[in-house]
């Protein structure tokens, strides 16, 4: 920890006033969601607690029927806004999370296979990975999950939505790792420790997981980063759109899109708060992302 | 100095040249105190090792220079015409200049006769049709076959390219040319080449050129007179043929050791090096810049920066007049 | 050059052969056509009697050509939900989505370029760094939350303009279009800036870097040195070589938009194909999905195609085959 903290990495860090503020930032929110449980006022997905007459009370005033107050403000269904907020943050950060292994793993395995292997493997993987790129992610996302959707017998569609919603937005950002990883390994893989390694008589997966694997991941790490905000931000779109998270367990995605039913009429507070709250999420990983991205790459030294 | 260069006026004269590098709060000199002229119709080698402020010294005289490099100090003239502060009026017109790597010195997108016909538009009141008659002249004498005037840069060699330069630079009629090593990209077989084309074209027309080069092969071959630079100052400057005979200051005596000769009495003997390295601007030494290297070094070289001796050497040596071997 | 033509369209036919290849196998395998048709009710017999009719039995590279064959000629079949035809369906709400697109690309691009170019010359200017800083915001919105926020302000705060809808549209044989009306082109103002806003940032960003990449190369320096104009060096010099990569990120881009259509039609309800295809999605109508996959797929390929020959015309380097350095 020392050590780190003598690092030029850290140093840099440290004199960038934009990366401090905006990994503070981050930081503030990442630990809201995780110990949501113990700052919410209460449980918004637990359907005995909400009470429907508390619907559209405005912040910080004392609703008429019941008299209770919330800081936010209530949505329609009389959820606690801020509960609900820091709830729904934690499910998109779950699936944030789990979307970037799945496309890590995928793409990380894949782009060693094509790499080392070669021959058609790698045609293909790559040729399929080249289609992919074409659409925009978000599509393939929306595509994966219909298609999921389609799948599953219609009892089981509720309950596996966040797991499709993973699903999709993983299985669609998996080619920046492939090609990375790809191109890195097509490197190694002339090096000369590889060519021991095959002399010793290791078989090809103990050489790409064992040798190969720990030098490729470098620039993963940054491309984890991207991705992460990526799908922070596919996953709010998709729940906007419907095709997210259910609706009893709203994120911040399903609050706007409440949020903007309810604008005309007025009730404006649960619009602004989940869009500040995404506005802060989305700008703040963004600008620590970007300075990350130029603080790691070897061509600025 | 012979006494007839005094009686012509310089075409260009750089008086007391500073060309200084701002960087956090403090200033380093790349130029210092530099003075020269050029005369009508000579060809004047500029020559010095990398960083020796050389090219800065071409991009100055043509207001090139960007900050954080600027003009500290010194005056510019042509012709009588001061243009240190704004070379507006000189700049391709009177003035033009060859770039070292001819791969990037041409638009590839576009045409080379496109862009001789816009050079030559820029400066001489003609119609297309005329400039594009132009054009192609240029271009014949350079040795290009004008049929290839719609031909696209990426289509020529190097050597080709440089030629097309040539034509470029050629083009306005300028009274200088500043060719900024304009060989060291090429090919030692095109260079002669090159150097020759250039060489002639202008004592045809009596333009000057200002040669920028670290080769002293160059040199000798193609200039009247030479200037060497060390550490952006003046180290020696004279007719060609005689510093190159009997250089006075150590640092060109120590450049002409080192330049690799082909005759039967080199081939036994070892590369001659200068030893250490020619300071970078941040740790120039007090006093002459060149005495943590020179044999020569008396405490007065440490302590003092010297003055040009005789317009030919600046080194406290020449001024006790004692022949240093 | 007809070589390198004829390979690129060769290769994209491949391209459009895969999508179709992969619409076909959703279409087929995902959707359950017979359930869908007959309802859960229907008897073993007739079940097995529709199979038969619909072509189910055959070996799976005849589906796949007649899905194909079916495809050219616009048959896609028909809708879970009403039954529909699908070509029907996307051909009633294709101009919508195609005007916006047209809009917001343009807007994009002429402003892109604009801005892009400016803070490149006016590199460290006032109005260059807030135009700068302000981009950055656009990139990190989400397109929808960009889109919810400008109906706040204009058309709940301000009354300007208004918040769902295409307005009136007037109708010129198959095509219906917004553009001859008042109200038409009311309503395709805030869509229309929502949609390009990210594509408008990326393209502003992409020729600031590419004008100061240019502008540091030595032609340019050669061109100052020899006296040429400001304008002459922006304009002769500068431009074409900067056009390149932005016709192509702009074209790639494009595609993109058509695709981003779908979050933006979401937003203001707007009745395109984007919206048809979102409610397929949340409705599982698999049909809809397979053609939307389809018509996309074509779209971008054909869009990737345009770029590239584009290209060819754009730097005679690519002409001779490849980029070729000079011989020394």
């Amino acid at each position: 920890m020392h050590r780190f903290l003598q690092s030029d990495f850290f140093y840099s860090f440290r004199n960038a006033p934009v990366a401090v503020a905006s990994f503070f930032v981050f930081a503030v929110i990442i630990l809201a969601a995780v110990f949501a449980n113990f700052i919410a006022p209460n449980n918004p997905f637990d359907p005995a607690s909400l009470n429907l007459m508390n619907g559209f009370t405005p912040p910080l005033q004392s609703n008429e029927f019941t008299g209770d107050v919330f800081l936010l403000g209530a949505d329609d269904q009389g959820r606690d806004l801020f509960s609900t907020i820091l709830y729904g943050l934690r499910i998109s950060l779950f699936v944030g999370i789990m979307a970037v292994m799945l496309a890590m793993v995928m793409g990380v395995v894949l782009g060693l296979i094509a790499g080392y292997l070669g021959g058609w493997l790698d045609t293909f993987i790559m040729r399929f990975a080249d289609i992919q790129m074409t659409f925009p992610s978000i599509l393939v996302a929306m595509l994966i999950y219909g298609v999921a959707k389609g799948v599953l017998p219609p009892d089981l569609r509720y309950e596996m939505s966040i797991a499709v919603l993973i699903i999709s937005i993983g299985l669609s950002e998996w080619v920046p790792f492939a090609r990375t990883v790809r191109g890195s390994t097509l490197v190694e893989k002339e090096k000369e420790y590889i060519t021991a390694a095959k002399m010793i008589g290791l078989r090809k997966s103990q050489i790409m997981s064992r040798h190969i694997l720990p030098n490729v991941l470098g620039p993963v790490l940054v491309i984890a980063t991207i991705t992460f905000a990526l799908a922070i931000i596919a996953e709010a779109t998709l729940s906007f759109l419907g095709v997210g998270v259910p609706t009893t367990k709203p994120s911040l995605g399903t609050l706007i899109r409440i949020g903007q039913d309810f604008l005309f009429s007025g009730e404006w507070w649960i619009l602004l708060f989940p869009a500040l709250t995404l506005l802060a999420l989305a700008l703040s990983i963004n600008l620590f992302g970007d300075w990350l991205r130029d603080t790691l790459n070897p061509k600025l030294k | 100095m012979s006494g007839n260069r005094e009686m012509v006026a310089p075409l260009l004269e750089i008086s007391r040249l500073s060309v200084v590098l701002d960087k956090r709060h403090q200033r380093f000199k790349a130029v210092d105190d530099l003075s020269f002229r050029v005369f009508p119709g000579e060809i004047l080698g500029l020559v010095g090792e990398s960083g020796a402020g050389k090219s800065m010294t071409g991009s100055a005289i043509l207001g090139l220079i960007e900050p954080p490099l600027s003009i500290s100090s010194g005056e510019i003239t042509f012709d009588g015409v001061r243009i240190d502060q704004d070379a507006s009026s000189i700049r391709g017109s009177k003035i033009s200049m060859i770039f070292q790597d001819p791969l990037v010195s041409l638009n590839p997108l576009r045409k080379i006769g496109d862009q001789l016909v816009e050079v030559i538009r820029t400066h001489i009141n003609i119609s297309k049709a005329e400039a594009f008659g132009r054009a192609k002249t240029l271009l014949a004498e350079v040795g290009i076959d004008p049929g290839r005037i719609n031909a696209y840069p990426h289509t020529f060699s190097g050597g080709m390219r440089q030629r097309v330069v040539i034509a470029l630079a050629l083009a306005p009629e300028p009274a200088l040319i500043i060719a900024d090593e304009p060989t060291t990209a090429l090919d030692v077989s095109v260079q002669a080449q090159i150097l020759d084309l250039l060489k002639r074209l202008c004592r045809e027309r009596g333009t000057s050129i200002i040669l920028i080069t670290h080769d002293m092969g160059v040199i000798a071959e193609t200039t009247d007179r030479v200037a060497v630079l060390y550490a952006g100052r003046l180290a020696e400057i004279g007719k060609t043929s005689a510093v190159l005979k009997n250089p006075r200051h150590p640092y060109t005596k120590g450049l002409v050791a080192a330049t690799p000769r082909i005759d039967a009495n080199s081939f036994e003997k070892r590369l001659f090096q200068i030893p250490g390295a020619m300071p970078d601007l941040e740790n120039i030494p007090k006093g002459c810049a060149f005495h943590p290297r020179c044999d020569f070094a008396s405490t007065q070289c440490q302590k003092q920066q010297p003055p040009l001796f005789e317009d030919r050497s600046a080194c406290w040596l020449s001024n006790e007049g004692s022949e240093t071997s | 050059m007809l070589i390198i033509v004829l390979r690129r369209l060769l290769q994209a036919v491949m391209v459009l052969l895969f999508v179709a290849l992969i619409s076909f196998l959703i279409f087929r395998y995902v959707g359950n056509p017979v359930e869908s048709l007959l309802g859960q009710e229907a008897t073993v017999a007739q079940r097995a009697a529709l199979e038969e009719a619909l072509g189910l039995k055959d070996p799976i590279y005849e589906q796949y050509a007649n899905f194909v064959l079916r495809a050219l000629q616009f048959d896609f079949g028909n809708s879970y939900r009403g039954a529909l035809p699908v070509a029907e369906l996307i051909a009633l709400r294709l101009p919508a989505t195609l005007e916006l697109a047209m809009t917001s690309a343009i807007f994009a691009v002429i402003f892109g370029v604009i801005t892009g170019i400016y803070t490149a010359i006016n590199r460290g200017g006032f109005i260059a760094n807030l135009i700068l800083s302000t981009s950055l915001v656009g990139v990190s919105l989400p397109t929808f939350l960009i889109g919810v926020l400008l109906i706040w302000v204009f058309s709940v705060e301000l009354n300007w303009l208004p918040s769902f809808g295409r307005g009136e549209v007037v109708e010129l044989g198959w095509w219906t279009t917004g553009f001859l009306t008042a109200s038409g082109v009311k309503s395709l103002i805030l869509p229309s800036i929502t949609l390009g806003l990210y594509q408008m940032t990326l393209i502003m960003r992409l020729t600031r870097a590419e004008m100061l990449e240019v502008l540091r190369q030595d032609y340019i320096r050669l061109a100052v040195a020899l006296g040429q104009s400001k304008r002459q060096v922006y304009f002769f010099h500068a431009l074409p070589n900067i056009l390149i990569p932005v016709i192509t990120i702009t074209g790639l881009q494009l595609g993109s938009v058509i695709a981003f259509a779908i979050i933006t039609e979401t937003v203001f309800q707007w009745p395109g194909v984007g919206l048809l295809f979102i409610n397929a999605v949340y409705f599982v109508d698999i049909p809809v999905m397979s053609a939307y996959l389809l018509l996309v797929g074509f779209a971008f390929v054909v869009i990737n195609l345009v770029v590239d020959l584009l290209y060819l015309l754009i730097d005679p380097r690519l002409r001779d085959g490849q980029l070729k350095r000079g011989a020394d």
